[in-house]
């Protein structure tokens, strides 16, 4: 029995637990998990299409390039969520136990786990590659906070609107006079 | 063996479990208190901004101090309690709504997944059923005999300052969008017991700066921005100018102008801010191609109403120069902007507040002769259905390969969409106005349309990861379009949802611009004596 044929057969299973880990992140989890409708459940349908997607290339020992995609698709939803940096990417780490225990579990492919260090290296990378796409969202959202800012849609308060700016100088020149 | 390293690997090393980790609650969501870090809340209203709206006739906005949600001490009046329960008791005595949705919830749960604040955070108090249990808790507690005697039995609790937090913390995490109310059996409208947790909020002076500034500007100048007259109307002349330099056509807007046959009010930030700037652009564009006789106030120069985020009173204020400003021009009835929560106020509550306007004629097409019976009682018609009505009647004369560069969706906002029931309109003209636009998948459109995330007055950019969380499933469903058919511009019709939504999309779909659906017609218009340049992006253009 080879590696990529169980990687093929134990596909459904890995991914399946590899989501229910990553959603069980979540305080209140059991909707993200059931509901398959991806436009009903955001963040439960698009961690499961993007860790499958990941399981495949980890599995085939793709170009590390091909992993930001799906690793994209879930660190731009975990990046501003309540997670420490360390929690949200955590969850990728994952995979390497539940295939370890999976294949460990089958006493025909248990020996399989000795060969699992290029799988293991491959997760390793996505865990690395998750690291800096969380911090490219993070940056992101500074840059949206910024740029709204910059461009006026943030003028309903503090704002550089010509009259409030008319009200600030009346009132300095209000204070201006008071002092002399 | 490998099932502890999983859970360890789930807990930060540096900062332990945060509250949206460590999986299975362990506690009962009643003990589980609201943490107010920095990104979580909004900031808390300005000193002078409450003074000066608590100074206000009819206004009542008593408490203004200095205070920070991070505090323990919130600086609340000594009899903070009594003035919640009265005020509560009051409310229940004047809303017959409120009391049969304190009554009648049987906790389903149809509510429970279809919101986009418990969608994007999977916290627990931001299902809609919980979010109104923080309130039914209170009310079973005080005002029902079965909570009376079995309190938490029944599900009741005493009001604390705890649950006052809370109350504060998740009536911000709602933009009162009712698409849960689509969905519950009853009919129960959160949206509502979200309103009145704010109404009370406001009586021991907990509120938030970004809704209570706007708010008294508006009651200053009348407009969100603080605008005087003068720079109103040196704005809107200034997008006359624009035009000039675009098309070659002079428009000359009138301003308070006496005897005109229509008003037109349109949010302050459609003359200010991009992107609602171009939006204004195709106002202006489409009555000048018509010849309609209409003027801007000066005065009412604001269609949207942050009074509705705050409580009754504010809003009826707020609202009512709308009806004053059309008496005093002598208009025959009013044509309104693109705006979202403007038209939940004007369709749900305008009439009865400060209604009737007897003095107004039901509105009538100069153009095509159509009476718009829909508005026979407010007199105030939308400009989607003003224009699909012209483009119906062979009206306009209009040019789709002007729009050749835009590939549209259109995204309902809550408030046409869900409190009046405009769907059509905007859709019939963007298939007339556009070659090009498909539609988001059918459970994120139309009734069940999902928030930008940042409406209510929550678009401010403290709280900017709250609302990246909150627009998810709108973002969600536009990058699906995007990734299919290559869509480049998220179309919709509210001023808010301009502003927000193009956060939003530089968020998660950059790249993805986002107008008025009156900016496209404004592109496609082919005007009289036009002396058109190369505009490879429309009224965008730089030239």
């Amino acid at each position: 029995m080879k590696l990529d044929e169980a990687f093929r057969n134990y596909r459904e299973k890995i991914v399946d637990r590899w989501v229910d880990y990553t959603l069980s992140t979540y305080e209140s989890s059991s909707f993200f998990k059931k509901e398959k409708d991806k436009f009903a459940n955001p963040v439960g349908g698009n961690v499961r299409e993007a860790l499958d997607a990941l399981f495949v290339l980890l599995a085939r020992n793709a170009d590390p390039k091909e992993f930001v995609a799906p690793l994209e698709q879930i660190m731009l939803i975990r990046a501003i969520q309540e997670f420490a940096a360390s929690v949200a990417v955590g969850p990728i780490h994952a995979v390497k136990h539940i295939t370890r225990e999976i294949l460990a579990k089958d006493k025909e492919r248990c020996h399989l786990v000795q060969e699992l260090y290029d799988f293991e290296f491959a997760v390793d990378l996505a865990v690395l590659a998750a690291f800096d796409l969380y911090m490219q969202c993070r940056e992101r959202l500074y840059q949206v906070r910024i740029q709204e800012i910059k461009t006026g849609n943030f003028i309903l308060t503090d704002s550089k609107c010509p009259t409030n700016l008319l009200k600030t100088n009346i009132q300095e020149s209000i204070k201006a006079v008071e002092s002399h | 063996m490998a099932v502890p390293k999983l859970e360890q690997l789930s807990k930060s090393v540096v900062q332990g479990p945060s509250l949206a980790t460590g999986a299975i609650p362990t506690k009962d969501w009643m003990d589980i208190p609201a943490i107010f870090k920095p990104g979580n809340y909004a900031y808390p209203a300005k000193q002078e901004k409450v003074e000066y709206l608590n100074s206000q006739k009819d206004l009542h906005f008593p408490n203004a101090r200095e205070w920070n949600p991070e505090e323990d001490d919130w600086k609340l009046p000594e009899d903070w309690k009594e003035i919640i329960l009265k005020g509560l008791k009051e409310r229940l005595d004047k809303f017959r709504s409120l009391k049969i949705f304190m009554d009648c919830c049987v906790r389903c749960g149809a509510c429970a997944d279809k919101c986009h604040f418990f969608l994007g955070t999977g916290d627990p108090k931001n299902m809609p059923v919980l979010r109104a249990e923080l309130l039914r808790s209170v009310y079973r507690n005080d005002f029902t005999l079965g909570g009376k005697i079995l309190g938490k039995m029944a599900g009741a609790r005493e009001m604390t300052v705890g649950v006052l937090k809370e109350w504060f913390m998740y009536s911000y995490q709602c933009t009162e969008c009712r698409r849960c109310s689509v969905f519950c059996p009853y009919g129960i409208d959160t949206a509502e017991v979200t309103m009145m947790l704010r109404e009370l909020l406001h009586l021991v002076g907990v509120g938030i700066n970004w809704i209570l500034e706007p708010a008294s500007n508006s009651n200053r100048t009348g407009n969100h921005m603080g605008l005087q007259p003068h720079t109103f109307k040196d704005n809107v002349d200034f997008l006359a100018d624009d035009i000039e330099n675009l098309t070659g056509v002079k428009i000359t807007p009138s301003f308070n102008r006496k005897g005109a046959e229509v008003l037109f009010i349109t949010p302050s930030a459609d003359v200010f801010a991009e992107p609602g700037l171009y939006t204004a652009m195709g106002y202006l564009l489409l009555f000048e191609h018509i010849g309609l006789d209409y003027t801007w106030s000066t005065y009412a120069s604001e269609g949207g109403n942050f009074g509705l985020f705050t409580n009754n009173e504010l809003m009826k204020k707020l609202n009512g120069k709308m009806y004053a400003e059309a008496k005093r021009l002598g208009v025959k009835y009013i044509i309104g902007g693109e705006c979202g929560h403007m038209w939940r106020v004007v369709h749900q509550y305008m009439d009865t507040m400060n209604g009737p306007a007897d003095f107004l004629e039901v509105p009538k097409s100069p153009m095509t002769g159509t009476t718009f019976k829909n508005a026979a009682s407010t007199k105030m018609v939308h400009i989607s259905e003003f224009t699909a009505d012209l483009i119906k009647n062979g009206k306009l004369k209009l040019d789709k390969s002007r729009n050749a560069h835009v590939k549209a969706t259109f995204h309902d906002s809550c408030n046409p969409a869900r409190a009046m029931g405009l769907m059509d309109e905007p859709r019939y003209i963007l298939d007339h106005v556009v070659d090009n636009w498909v539609e988001m998948p059918e459970n994120t459109i139309r009734e069940q349309t999902f928030c930008c995330g940042s409406g209510t007055g929550l678009n401010t950019d403290e709280i900017m990861e709250l609302r990246m969380r909150s627009g998810l499933p709108r973002a969600n469903a536009v990058k699906h379009v995007i990734d299919k058919h290559d869509v480049n511009m998220l179309s919709c019709v509210c001023a808010i949802d301009r502003a927000t939504l193009t956060s939003l999309m530089n968020y998660w779909n950059p790249g993805c611009d986002v107008c008025g659906v009156s900016e496209l017609v404004g592109n496609a218009l082919v005007m009289d004596g036009e002396n058109r340049q190369e505009l490879d992006e429309g009224l965008r253009t730089l030239v």
